[in-house]
């Protein structure tokens, strides 16, 4: 029991939540992707004497990843489609509960338009290559530099820039063109 | 700049990972291309696609205890353990910032080591960014990107305001270190001036105005939209004068 298990862990609880959110697109579920967190945590903390400075919460990340990627491996191709209509499922479920809450009919209609347009979104993310979801992950949502994702992808920066212009294409295509009210916005 | 140097250049542009020369070349190119322009949005658009469709799940609470239980030396749990350096020198360094933050619009009334540190750390911070490949972590001239980017990443989300057409221009903006106190950094662009507006923790009570420099590089106080803040740059006087009071004038 060393001090540095310690430091483990904290980081571990620090960067829980990107790391379960990196699981559930990898994973596709709930449970799979608590699983396979709690793995890397028990790696993690038995290899915390090797880790040798640098990104800390890339090299957890790194190691969450190769966690998933090997549950990931062990899995049928069957069990990868019931994840992707549980995904699907459950944003159902968030759009029902979303209009639920504010029931008044006069933009019903809109935050149904809004509530498919995000679970769009999500069922065209699950479905994209893994390669190219979890690059966009990581960098839209986990908001991490090249450099944090090479480290977390092991491998080059070349690659992370060719998968996240590659992934960005792939899903602004099946996305389909923009929609007009969204001009306006930003820059 | 040609286009498609520029195209190759533009997700970099977007990700933040241009240097500064490289930027504002970029920059320039943009003024002139309206193709380069619609890309930028589009990849803007994806983005909040992006962030509204799959926002980021939190992980549940039985996976955290769980965790929590197995940590050998639990960090959190009782902090008086003599074992638990790690987090009693974190938590020091907290409760440090948080004396320091209270100095904040003392500096120079008091002349207090820990006011003082706090200035050269939010010096350090500057040069520290200007010498980055990028000064900002979230690219955007819309304060309604730049606002909820800060969300959910400090505790605070500060008043973001743009004063372009005053020639201030909001860059975007950037979450740095005050002491060990994640703070929200907002970006602004005066001609050739950086400027950072530190938004600080509000424990530092109402500032009261004061200024000081170093190297040639100013700061001075302000309160903004009811918290402290501090204002970093190499503007000359009359110039951060004006951005204080445009800064000011709002609500």
């Amino acid at each position: 029991m060393t001090s540095s298990q310690a430091i483990v862990g904290d980081l571990a609880l620090r960067h829980l939540d990107a790391a379960y959110n990196l699981g559930r697109w990898l994973l596709g579920n709930e449970q799979d992707a608590a699983d396979a967190v709690h793995d890397a945590y028990v790696r993690a903390a038995r290899s915390s004497d090797t880790y040798a400075g640098g990104n800390a919460r890339a090299w957890w990340l790194a190691i969450v990843r190769n966690c998933c990627l090997a549950r990931l491996a062990t899995r049928g191709s069957e069990q990868r489609h019931v994840a992707i209509d549980q995904i699907a499922a459950e944003h159902g479920r968030e759009a029902a509960d979303s209009l639920l809450a504010h029931s008044d009919p006069a933009d019903v209609e809109d935050r149904l338009d809004h509530a498919q347009r995000r679970a769009l979104i999500a069922r065209h993310l699950q479905e994209l290559p893994t390669e190219f979801r979890e690059t966009l992950i990581l960098r839209e949502i986990e908001e991490l530099s090249y450099r944090e994702i090479a480290d977390v992808l092991q491998a080059p920066i070349g690659t992370v820039m060719s998968r996240l212009a590659r992934g960005r294409a792939l899903l602004q295509k099946s996305l389909g063109p923009l929609r007009p009210n969204e001009v306006n916005h930003g820059l | 700049m040609d286009c498609s140097t520029a195209r190759d250049l533009l997700p970099l542009y977007f990700d933040g990972e241009l240097d500064r020369a490289a930027s504002r070349e970029f920059e320039t190119h943009l003024d002139t291309c309206a193709d380069c322009r619609a890309a930028l949005i589009q990849l803007d658009a994806l983005r909040r696609d992006l962030r509204s469709g799959a926002p980021r799940l939190e992980a549940p609470a039985a996976l955290r205890e769980r965790i929590r239980s197995e940590i050998p030396r639990p960090v959190t749990a009782r902090p008086r353990n003599p074992h638990q350096r790690w987090f009693a020198l974190a938590a020091s360094c907290a409760l440090a910032f948080v004396a320091g933050g209270a100095l904040v619009p003392l500096w120079h009334a008091q002349g207090g080591d820990s006011g003082e540190q706090t200035a050269r750390d939010l010096f350090a911070s500057h040069w520290r960014a200007l010498a980055a490949t990028s000064p900002v972590d979230v690219v955007s001239t819309d304060r309604h990107t730049v606002k909820p980017w800060f969300a959910g990443k400090v505790a605070q989300a500060p008043l973001v305001q743009d004063f372009a057409e005053q020639g201030f221009a909001l860059v975007g903006g950037r979450i740095d270190y005050v002491g060990s106190a994640r703070v929200p950094v907002l970006v602004y662009r005066h001609g050739q001036h950086l400027i950072d507006v530190f938004v600080l923790p509000q424990a530092s009570g109402p500032a009261r105005r004061s200024a000081t420099q170093q190297q040639g590089y100013s700061l001075d106080t302000i309160t903004l939209g009811g918290q402290p803040a501090a204002i970093v740059s190499d503007m000359d006087a009359s110039e951060l004068a004006r951005f204080i009071q445009l800064l000011g004038s709002t609500k």
